[in-house]
């Protein structure tokens, strides 16, 4: 009776929470396929009568939206290049070494993951402002470095804790540079660690919205979404269009995820993924 | 390999370390390096010079700026708009924590019962994390959509709301809706958090309270509970420093609209800065919630301290 109970209650809610965080997806997807006349009818229809791909051949016939995703590739992927880099360089440092002013480096890293990006925009964007790096993928990379950097240093550092020092004795004493020892033993070894940090930085950057809306106005340049915004503000609500573009947006980093989901799993457990 | 003892003054830490006197140390230097001068110049910098604007007068056209002292402040205290976003900031930052961590609890137990499909569920759960704000954003403004949005439509039929109209609309509505949209994006992490707690107690625990005849209440106030209370003190501090500041999800929802019912703290610097370009009273804006928030967190891990002492 008690085990009975258990798992009714159990199913039941789970049924709830799914419903609430799937159907507004749904919606999105089944809305990106509705015809224009049944978008608009009250009430509502769930599922359509007649499929149409029309939003999404409107989207991809227009140079706009196409370099929409190619901004937002480029930026992710230079962002990702960058930053992890950085984080795997700083990761191996920090683990392998002892080095003055090595608490104070883990302290900053531990405030620069902290602290929120609407408190330092201002004076971050003068400093892009300031090397004349505003309206330039360099600048908005930079400032998604700034983002993603202290996570990854973070997730980084886990992976190589996994890796026993006593491979890199091994490397050293057979006379192998240290620079040597990290590119061409321990590297390949944290690999999957590494690919899973990089889907990571790779999504917050595709997401990006507050940094990417101040620092690039020129509309060549712009990423996934701040033209999306855009869409959205401009006289005519095409909601068609916009539910096609929130569809294509989002199955990219999804379909990322999925591949990383384990490695996600751990990085919340060892507490070093930003909510 | 010689070390010598770090001079007095250069007692970073409890282990001696050389001065970069040999090449071990010089090599470690070296690999963080990159990351050094990347924090310092964008992350140190900008932090001295929020402080620093904050105090200054800054005309962004000519690039000049004035010293004002204190003025940006007496500024934020005089504006009449000081009372309504501290509290709507206080309203969406509860409501959202309460809704993240209720819902993210209910979650993780459910998904942490060895039932079948829960690995699915688990999955299914964890997309709001990923999904694009921009998305959400999106989707929960057609969802609200006054004429043909299905929840709108659904509310209007119940009579709940007037014909044609959206709850982005009406100020209650509007703040409802927003942290709703928090909620959705924000509890799938908790969820994990909380999962990976669960899956930490030992199953013996729960075991030896069903042999001392515990009902599935006392199981959960006895055995799960103070399990959870470790997980829950620190989560609950990184998601509020997260929720106050947490710009984007109101940006692209409403804007702070309707009449400033959902403008938050976040939207109020953002507007100072890029609607206004008074990039002084933005950071002094900025240094504000900075100071708040170290605050909080400080008398925070007082009181937790404190707690696990006696």
């Amino acid at each position: 009776m008690r085990g009975w109970l258990r798992i009714t209650t159990t199913y039941g809610i789970t049924a709830v929470l799914v419903g609430f965080v799937g159907f507004p997806l749904l919606w999105m997807m089944i809305s990106s396929v509705k015809p224009g006349a049944e978008l608009f009818v009250r009430p509502p229809r769930i599922l359509p009568h007649e499929i149409t791909f029309v939003w999404y051949r409107n989207l991809l016939s227009s140079s706009d939206s196409v370099a929409l995703f190619k901004n937002s590739l480029l930026v992710g992927v230079s962002t990702t290049l960058i930053c992890l880099t950085m984080g795997a360089l700083a990761a191996y440092g920090v683990t392998r070494f002892e080095f003055p002013g090595k608490r104070i480096f883990m302290l900053g890293g531990l405030i620069a993951y902290l602290f929120p990006a609407i408190v330092l925009f201002i004076s971050i964007y003068m400093v892009i402002n300031a090397l004349g790096l505003t309206d330039t993928y360099l600048g908005l990379v930079l400032c998604h470095c700034i983002l993603t950097f202290p996570f990854a240093l973070w997730m980084l550092k886990s992976f190589f804790e996994t890796v026993p020092i006593e491979i890199d004795e091994a490397a050293w004493v057979d006379g192998a540079s240290y620079l040597r020892t990290f590119l061409s033993i321990i590297l390949p070894l944290a690999l999957p660690g590494i690919f899973s940090v990089a889907v990571f930085v790779f999504v917050l950057s595709w997401n990006e919205f507050l940094f990417a809306s101040v620092l690039i106005t020129n509309s060549d340049m712009k990423t996934i979404p701040i033209g999306i915004a855009e869409f959205i503000t401009s006289f005519d609500v095409r909601w068609g269009e916009i539910m096609a573009m929130g569809t294509l947006a989002t199955v990219p980093v999804v379909i990322l995820f999925l591949c990383v989901q384990r490695y996600f799993i751990s990085g919340v457990i060892s507490g070093a993924v930003k909510g | 390999m010689a070390t010598r003892r770090l001079p007095p003054t250069l007692g970073l830490g409890s282990r001696s370390v050389a001065w970069f006197g040999d090449a071990r140390s010089r090599a470690g230097a070296g690999f963080v390096l990159p990351a050094v001068i990347f924090l310092a110049v964008f992350v140190a910098y900008p932090v001295y010079d929020v402080l620093r604007l904050s105090m200054f007068a800054v005309d962004f056209s000519s690039d000049r700026e004035a010293f004002v002292g204190l003025g940006n402040f007496v500024r934020i205290l005089d504006d009449p708009k000081l009372p309504t976003v501290a509290w709507n900031t206080l309203v969406w930052t509860v409501f959202s924590l309460i809704g993240q961590f209720g819902l993210g609890l209910i979650a993780a137990l459910c998904i942490n019962q060895s039932l079948p499909g829960m690995t699915l569920v688990r999955t299914i759960l964890l997309l709001p994390y990923v999904v694009p704000v921009i998305a959400l954003a999106l989707f929960w403004r057609w969802m609200l959509d006054g004429s043909f949005g299905v929840v709108s439509v659904t509310l209007q039929s119940l009579g709940l709301l007037a014909a044609d109209q959206s709850p982005l609309a009406l100020p209650s509505g509007a703040v409802v809706s927003v942290i709703l949209a928090n909620v959705w994006r924000g509890f799938p992490f908790v969820m994990i958090s909380y999962w990976a707690a669960l899956k930490g107690i030992p199953q013996d625990l729960y075991e030896a309270a069903q042999v001392d005849g515990a009902g599935i209440w006392q199981e959960f106030r006895y055995v799960t509970l103070p399990h959870l209370v470790a997980i829950t003190k620190v989560m609950l501090l990184l998601r509020l420093i997260w929720t106050v500041t947490f710009f984007d999800i109101v940006w692209l929802i409403t804007r702070g609209g309707p009449g400033g019912a959902t403008e938050h703290w976040p939207i109020w610097i953002y507007q100072e800065t890029m609607g206004f370009f008074r990039f002084g009273t933005g950071a002094a804006l900025a240094v504000t919630l900075a100071v708040v928030l170290v605050a909080v967190s400080a008398i925070y891990l007082l009181v937790l301290n404190r707690e696990g002492q006696t």
